[in-house]
C-alpha cells in the first residue's frame, strides 16, 4: 500500500474534478446527466470511463474536454480551473492541453490526412520543419506512412481513427480524451487501435481518458471508472488502493 | 491552410457551387451590359450635342441668348471668326445667324427657330448634309431655300419644293416676311430640335434682318473633346466682352442626363446584386447546415471562432470572385460585339429615343472606367452575404454541433 501511495504522490496530477454536475431541462424535468462526480487523473494512467448508454460518459468527457461548462463544480487540468475560463480562453486552452479523439473519426474531408494532422500544429503555430518532423514520427507510430496524402474518404475507419490519434497527439497535449473510438470500428481494427494508445501510453507516457462500453477496450485499460446514471460507482484505482 | 480549405470547401457539392457561381457571372454580365448600354448611349447623345446640334464651344454677344434679339450680333464677327479659325484646335467653325419666327404654309404654321448659315461651313461643323434623307443640299445659285426636320415637315405636310412663308422680326423690329422654298428634309437623332430647327443660307436671312455681314453665333467644333476647357479659356482671355460657352453650358440637361445615368447605372448594379446576396446566402448557410458537426469538431480542437468566420469569408469571397470573370468575360464578349456591329433599337421605341435625342443604333461601350466600382460592389455583396451564414456557425456550441 505504501509503494502504491508513494507511486501516485510521485506522479503529476493531469485531471482534478470536484464536486462537478451537469443537469438537463433544468426548469421541467431534471435529468442528472453528471451527478457530482469527483475525479483524479494522474500522468500517464490509461483509464477508461464506463457505463451502458445514457450514462453520461460523453458529458463528462465533454465537462473535463472544455467543451461544455459543469453546472456546478470544478474542473482543474493541471492546476487550471476550466471552468472559469472564457469561450475564446477555452479554445486555446483545448489546443495547447487537451487532444481529442470522436467516436465518428471527424477528420476533415478537405483535408489529407498529413493536412489533417498539421492543421492542429498550424493553430499552434508551428514551423515547416517542427510540423514535419512531428508528421513523420507520428504516421510512423500509426503505421500509415504511407497514406500521407490520402483524403479520408480513402481511408478505411480504422485507418481514420488512427489519422484521429494522431491528429489528438499532434499539439503534445497533456492528456487525450477519446468518447468511443473503438465503436465504428471493426475487432482487428479496434485490436490495432488500442495496440497503438497503449504503446504510445506505456512509451511516451501519453495520459488517455476513454469513456467505451467495449470489453475489449476495457480489459486493455489500467483504470476502469463506472458510471450508472451520471455518477461514478466503482473505481477500479480506488479498488486496487484499498486491497493494497 | 484556410484559403487551401476553404478552396476546397466549395468544390464539396459541385452542382450548388456551379450554380451560385454562374448566377454571380449572369447578375454581373447583366449588371456590365446595363452600364454597357447606357456608357454607349450616353456617348452617342454626347457626340450627338457636339457634332450636330451645339458644337464643342458657342461664342455669342453676351446679351443675345437673353431673348434672341436679332439687334445683338457678334461684333466684329467676321474677325472673330478667322481668330477662332486660325487657332490650331479648331477642326471646323461655323457662324450662323439667328431668329426665332413663324412659318407658314397653306394649311397652317409652326413657330421656329430659323437659322442662316454658310453652307459649306455648317456641313462640316453639324453634319447637316449628312443628315438629309430627301431633296438636295443647299445650291449656291439659288435663292431662298429652306432645310426643315422630318418631323416639321410631316406635321406640316411639306415635301421638297413645296413653298413656305417664314416671318420674325428684323433688328428695327419690323416684321418681314421670305417665302422660301424647301430643298431638303433632315433627320437627326433629336426629333424635338428637328421639329425646332430650319437652316437657311445666311446671306438670305441677314438680308431679312437687314445685318449684312454679321452673325450671332460662332459654333465650333474642335480635333479633340479634351481641348474645351483650355480653347474656352483661351477664347475668353481673347474675346472678354464676349460669352464664350462650352457644351456642358450649353446644354445642360445633356451633363445632368450623363451625371445622373451614371449614378443610375450604379443603382441597377447595386439591385441586381442585392437579388444575388440572397442566392449566396442560401448556398453558403446550406454548406454550413451541413458541415456543422465538421465547424464544431474544429471549435473542439482549438480553431478559433475568428478562423471559423475567416474559413466562411474567404469561402463565399471564392465563390464570388469565381464568378466574377465569367461574367465579366461574357460581359466584354457581348458589348464588343455590339460595340462593332451596333445594337439596333428602332422596332423597340425608336420614337422614344429620338424624342430624347438618343439614336437609334446605340453601340454599347465596356465600361472599363466604372470595373473597379463594380468590383467593390461585388466584393461587398461577398462579404454582406457571408456574415449571417458566419453568425450562425460562430453561435454553434462544440459540444452540441458535435452531438448531431
Amino acid at each position: 500500500m505504501a509503494d502504491i501511495e508513494k507511486e501516485a504522490a510521485n506522479k503529476e496530477t493531469v485531471i482534478d474534478a470536484h464536486n462537478i454536475s451537469k443537469v438537463y431541462n433544468p426548469d421541467t424535468i431534471p435529468v442528472y446527466a453528471v451527478n457530482n462526480v469527483h475525479l483524479h487523473l494522474l500522468k500517464g494512467e490509461f483509464t477508461a470511463l464506463v457505463g451502458p448508454s445514457g450514462s453520461g460518459k460523453t458529458t463528462l468527457l465533454n465537462l473535463i474536454g472544455g467543451l461544455d461548462k459543469p453546472d456546478s463544480g470544478n474542473i482543474y487540468i493541471n492546476g487550471v480551473d476550466i471552468t472559469q475560463l472564457s469561450s475564446g480562453e477555452l479554445i486555446d486552452f483545448r489546443l495547447k492541453n487537451i487532444g481529442f479523439v470522436f467516436q465518428s473519426f471527424n477528420l476533415i474531408p478537405v483535408l489529407t490526412a498529413k493536412e489533417n494532422v498539421e492543421f492542429i500544429m498550424l493553430l499552434q503555430g508551428a514551423n515547416q520543419s517542427q510540423r514535419d518532423i512531428r508528421i513523420k514520427q507520428l504516421f510512423s507510430q500509426i503505421q500509415l506512412e504511407d497514406k500521407l496524402d490520402a483524403r479520408p474518404a480513402q481511408l478505411s475507419g480504422g485507418q481514420q481513427q488512427r489519422v484521429a490519434v494522431a491528429r489528438a497527439l499532434a499539439s503534445m497535449p497533456r492528456f487525450v480524451l477519446a468518447d468511443e473510438p473503438t465503436a465504428n470500428l471493426d475487432s482487428q481494427s479496434a485490436s490495432n487501435l488500442l495496440d497503438i494508445m497503449a504503446k504510445l501510453n506505456e512509451e511516451e507516457g501519453i495520459t488517455f481518458l476513454f469513456s467505451t462500453h467495449d470489453q475489449r477496450v476495457i480489459d486493455r485499460a489500467r483504470r476502469v471508472i463506472r458510471l450508472v446514471d451520471g455518477k461514478i460507482v466503482s473505481d477500479s484505482a480506488a479498488v486496487a488502493t484499498e486491497h493494497a | 491552410m484556410i484559403l487551401m480549405m476553404a478552396w476546397r470547401n466549395i468544390w464539396r457539392n459541385k452542382m450548388r457551387s456551379l450554380v451560385i457561381i454562374l448566377s454571380i457571372a449572369l447578375g454581373l454580365f447583366a449588371g456590365i451590359s446595363v452600364l454597357g448600354l447606357y456608357q454607349g448611349m450616353m456617348k452617342s447623345r454626347v457626340r450627338n450635342v457636339i457634332d450636330a446640334e451645339q458644337s464643342h464651344l458657342q461664342i455669342h454677344n453676351p446679351n443675345f441668348k437673353k431673348d434672341y434679339e436679332p439687334k445683338f450680333v457678334l461684333p466684329n464677327g467676321p474677325s472673330v471668326l478667322k481668330m477662332v479659325d486660325a487657332l490650331p484646335q479648331v477642326k471646323a467653325s461655323s457662324p450662323r445667324s439667328i431668329t426665332n419666327g413663324m412659318l407658314a404654309t397653306a394649311s397652317g404654321s409652326s413657330g421656329v427657330q430659323i437659322n442662316g448659315v454658310i453652307p459649306d461651313m455648317e456641313y462640316k461643323t453639324s453634319q447637316l448634309k449628312a443628315k438629309i434623307i430627301e431633296g438636295k443640299p443647299f445650291d449656291a445659285a439659288r435663292k431662298n431655300q429652306v432645310i426643315i426636320g422630318k418631323k416639321l415637315a410631316t406635321r406640316m405636310k411639306l415635301k421638297t419644293g413645296a413653298k413656305l412663308v417664314l416671318t420674325f422680326t428684323d433688328t428695327a423690329g419690323n416684321l418681314v416676311s421670305g417665302a422660301f422654298r424647301v430643298a431638303a428634309i433632315y433627320r437627326s437623332d433629336n426629333a424635338p430640335l428637328d421639329e425646332k430647327n430650319v437652316y437657311v443660307n445666311i446671306k438670305d436671312l441677314d438680308n431679312l434682318l437687314n445685318i449684312p455681314g454679321a452673325f450671332h453665333e460662332i459654333a465650333i467644333l474642335l480635333k479633340n473633346d479634351g481641348d474645351v476647357g483650355q480653347v474656352q479659356q483661351l477664347l475668353k482671355q481673347k474675346f472678354p466682352g464676349y460669352q464664350v460657352e462650352n457644351w456642358r453650358e450649353i446644354s445642360p440637361e445633356t451633363d445632368l442626363l450623363v451625371k445622373t445615368t451614371d449614378q443610375y447605372s450604379y443603382i441597377i448594379m447595386v439591385i441586381i446584386m442585392f437579388a444575388l446576396a440572397f442566392g449566396i446566402i442560401n448556398t453558403m448557410l446550406m454548406a454550413i447546415l451541413e458541415r456543422t458537426r465538421e465547424i464544431g469538431m474544429m471549435v473542439a480542437l482549438g480553431t478559433t471562432r475568428i478562423r471559423i468566420f475567416l474559413l466562411i469569408l474567404t469561402e463565399t469571397i471564392f465563390i464570388t470572385i469565381t464568378g466574377t470573370p465569367i461574367g465579366i468575360a461574357a460581359g466584354w464578349f457581348i458589348i464588343n460585339y455590339f460595340n462593332k456591329h451596333g445594337l439596333d433599337v428602332s422596332g423597340m421605341g425608336g420614337e422614344m429615343m429620338s424624342s430624347f435625342g438618343f439614336g437609334t443604333m446605340i453601340y454599347p461601350e465596356f465600361p472599363i472606367g466604372k470595373l473597379f466600382g463594380v468590383l467593390v460592389i461585388v466584393i461587398s455583396t461577398a462579404l454582406i452575404s457571408c456574415l449571417f451564414p458566419a453568425m450562425k456557425a460562430l453561435r454553434l456550441r462544440p459540444s452540441e454541433a458535435l452531438a448531431r
